[in-house]
């Protein structure tokens, strides 16, 4: 019997229309022109300019401490958060897995003005620290949420047989529990590293003198800017670094496990 | 290996230490548009003044309008354009400017102040001027009269696009007509409305942001549309042609204001004096291709600028041109007249 053409031309289709807008972009980043429309020749021009102008620059230090940084809170944070929430089922448990569920649901504006003004009231400055603790609180809840699955997978007996064996809590937990909810809480962590890399709303309310992140300076770069074909240029860059940090990752986790 | 680790983390310390210990430069916060101030020369003002100059952006004036006024703090110097320096007035967001500390206001163009909205400058500095205007495509069509009149040209029916928005299109018939834009009289406004429906039947759409592109590739051949969007989209496609229409245009400006709540107060004042000398200004203009406002600078600025009529108004129109203001309880009128437009046929 001949095998159906369907699932490889699905899958084909799928994968033109994940990466085909990725190469245009890097295309375009090659491109002499500036709205991309035709092709005007070749010029390395957009990387030239990008690597002169400082501002852009702050803007990927800003995101990438902010996002690191919100990442190994919300990975602690969601993890315990995570634990609480599977291990106990009481009236206590149920209030905070709907405090948990809510920022995936709250819109980012309504989220982005509450905090701002959350943070004028209390008398905090507004910069990097704020943009920090917003997003570590939006990222905490996705977190929770993966690991929370991959908990309920979890077979208890596991963690029975190791203390059978001898082990004591923290070395069941060290030497059993973490290495088999690793890949969930890896998982979150880069869920929650992509969602703060690129969130605008929240970050824009948020952000203070000298805190503007990637996303907000290109939304104004799309709206005023002249040399708006630099983002094209950042963004392969980008692309670039988070393929290749995506293949070591997975180096990396193949010679651990051989 | 273990001592080599110890040393390079103390000489890490060291380091750290060191930099904390210099005496801290003074930071000045700008909050404005996207590359909207020549790199180099933001460098010579940090040289000059021993200090460092940090930007934040923002994308649209309403934004910036609900963060400070939300209370976002720790700006120094903002960017708004004019008709947001008047709201953030009232809103006592903003203070008044030192004049003391201002040597280079002289330079000021008074041709540009006398229609300013704070023409004394109590508050707020012109920074870049731009205007509105038509432009096209000149290997598509020809014989074009810089009147707003062309919009009637039923040969180019759903090639043509407008503004949408409610001030500029309204206003570019008032325009037409000889009227004020700012007119608070309601036949002069019914008139412009009739003329504006009119010009919709050969109009694709009203269109604020796609014109660009649309013109650049085109798909459209004619459209109305801000001076800076067409400088870009005529880097791209030099047969785009832009002119101003004989019979005036709008003006608009950015305005340079120290929010009430900044902490470099005088440096802002410093800032805002050194953008105002002629050799700075004609050096930004050349940079960002818009025209700052400053009578002493036009001289030094390049052939190209000076020669182009995106950037630069002939006299006899800049006479006729006017700022987009306040008209007060007008406004609802205006609404009233642009809902009509909009559900004419």
């Amino acid at each position: 019997m001949k095998r159906s053409r369907l699932p490889a031309l699905t899958t084909l289709l799928l994968l033109v229309f994940f990466y085909l807008p990725i190469a245009v972009l890097i295309v375009n980043s090659f491109n002499a022109s500036r709205f991309g429309g035709a092709w005007e020749g070749f010029t390395l021009d957009w990387y030239a300019r990008l690597f002169r102008e400082r501002s852009v620059w702050l803007a990927v230090r800003n995101t990438a401490l902010i996002a690191v940084g919100a990442t190994l809170a919300s990975v602690i944070l969601g993890t315990l958060a995570a634990f609480a929430l599977h291990r106990f089922d009481t009236r206590l448990q149920r209030a905070h897995y709907l405090l948990m569920y809510a920022p995936l649901v709250v819109p980012d504006l309504l989220m982005g003005i509450s905090l701002l003004l959350f943070f004028v009231a209390a008398g905090f400055r507004l910069g990097l620290f704020t943009v920090f603790l917003a997003h570590t609180t939006f990222c905490i809840s996705y977190v929770a949420m993966v690991v929370l699955a991959r908990l309920q997978d979890f077979d208890e007996s596991l963690l029975e047989a190791a203390r059978d064996l001898g082990a004591d809590a923290w070395t069941a937990t060290r030497r059993v529990l973490l290495p088999l909810l690793a890949p969930g809480i890896a998982a979150g962590g880069l869920l929650a590293f992509t969602l703060s890399i690129d969130d605008f709303v929240i970050t824009f309310f948020v952000s203070g003198p000298g805190s503007t992140t990637l996303p907000v300076r290109i939304y104004s770069m799309i709206k005023h800017s002249r040399h708006l074909p630099m983002i094209n240029a950042l963004s392969a860059i980008l692309m670039i670094v988070t393929f290749g940090a995506a293949w070591a990752s997975r180096r990396i986790g193949e010679r651990n496990a051989a | 290996m273990k001592p080599h680790w110890s040393l390079l983390t103390a000489c890490g310390l060291a380091a750290l230490a060191l930099a904390g210990c210099g005496p801290r430069r003074p930071t000045l916060h700008i909050y404005t548009w996207a590359d909207y101030i020549k790199p180099e020369l933001l460098e010579a003002f940090e040289r000059e003044n021993r200090c460092r100059v940090v930007i934040d952006t923002f994308d649209s004036n309403e934004a910036m309008y609900a963060k400070i006024k939300a209370g976002a703090t720790g700006y120094d110097l903002l960017m708004p354009s004019s008709y947001m320096v008047k709201l953030l007035r009232d809103q006592n967001l903003i203070q008044p400017l030192r004049r003391e500390w201002l040597n280079n206001l002289a330079h000021v163009d008074p041709d540009y102040l006398k229609k300013a909205m704070d023409p004394a400058m109590e508050y707020s500095v012109p920074y870049m001027i731009t205007n509105t205007g038509i432009a096209w495509l000149s290997d598509r069509i020809e014989n074009v009269e810089p009147s707003w009149a062309v919009f009637g040209r039923a040969d180019l029916k759903g090639r043509m696009t407008m503004l949408n928005d409610m001030r500029e299109t309204l206003g570019a018939a008032l325009k037409f007509l000889g009227h004020s834009l700012n007119t608070r009289d309601e036949r002069e406004l019914a008139a412009a409305r009739d003329v504006v429906i009119g010009w919709k039947r050969n109009l694709a759409k009203f269109e604020n942001e796609q014109y660009k592109t649309g013109l650049a590739s085109g798909e459209f051949l004619l459209v109305h549309g801000y001076s800076g969007d067409i400088l870009q989209a005529r880097e791209e496609n030099d047969r785009i042609v832009f002119a101003v229409p004989r019979e005036g245009t709008s003006i608009s400006c950015d305005d340079l204001v120290i929010p009430a709540t900044a902490r470099q107060v005088e440096l802002a004042h410093r800032f805002i004096d050194f953008l105002l000398r002629p050799e700075v200004a004609a050096e930004n203009s050349d940079f960002i291709g818009y025209l700052a406002p400053n009578k002493d600078a036009y001289p030094l600025m390049s052939e190209k600028l000076r020669n182009d009529p995106a950037v630069f108004l002939p006299p006899e129109i800049a006479e006729r041109s006017e700022i987009i203001g306040d008209v007060g309880d007008a406004l609802s009128l205006y609404t009233r007249m642009w809902d009509e437009i909009k559900a004419a046929e």
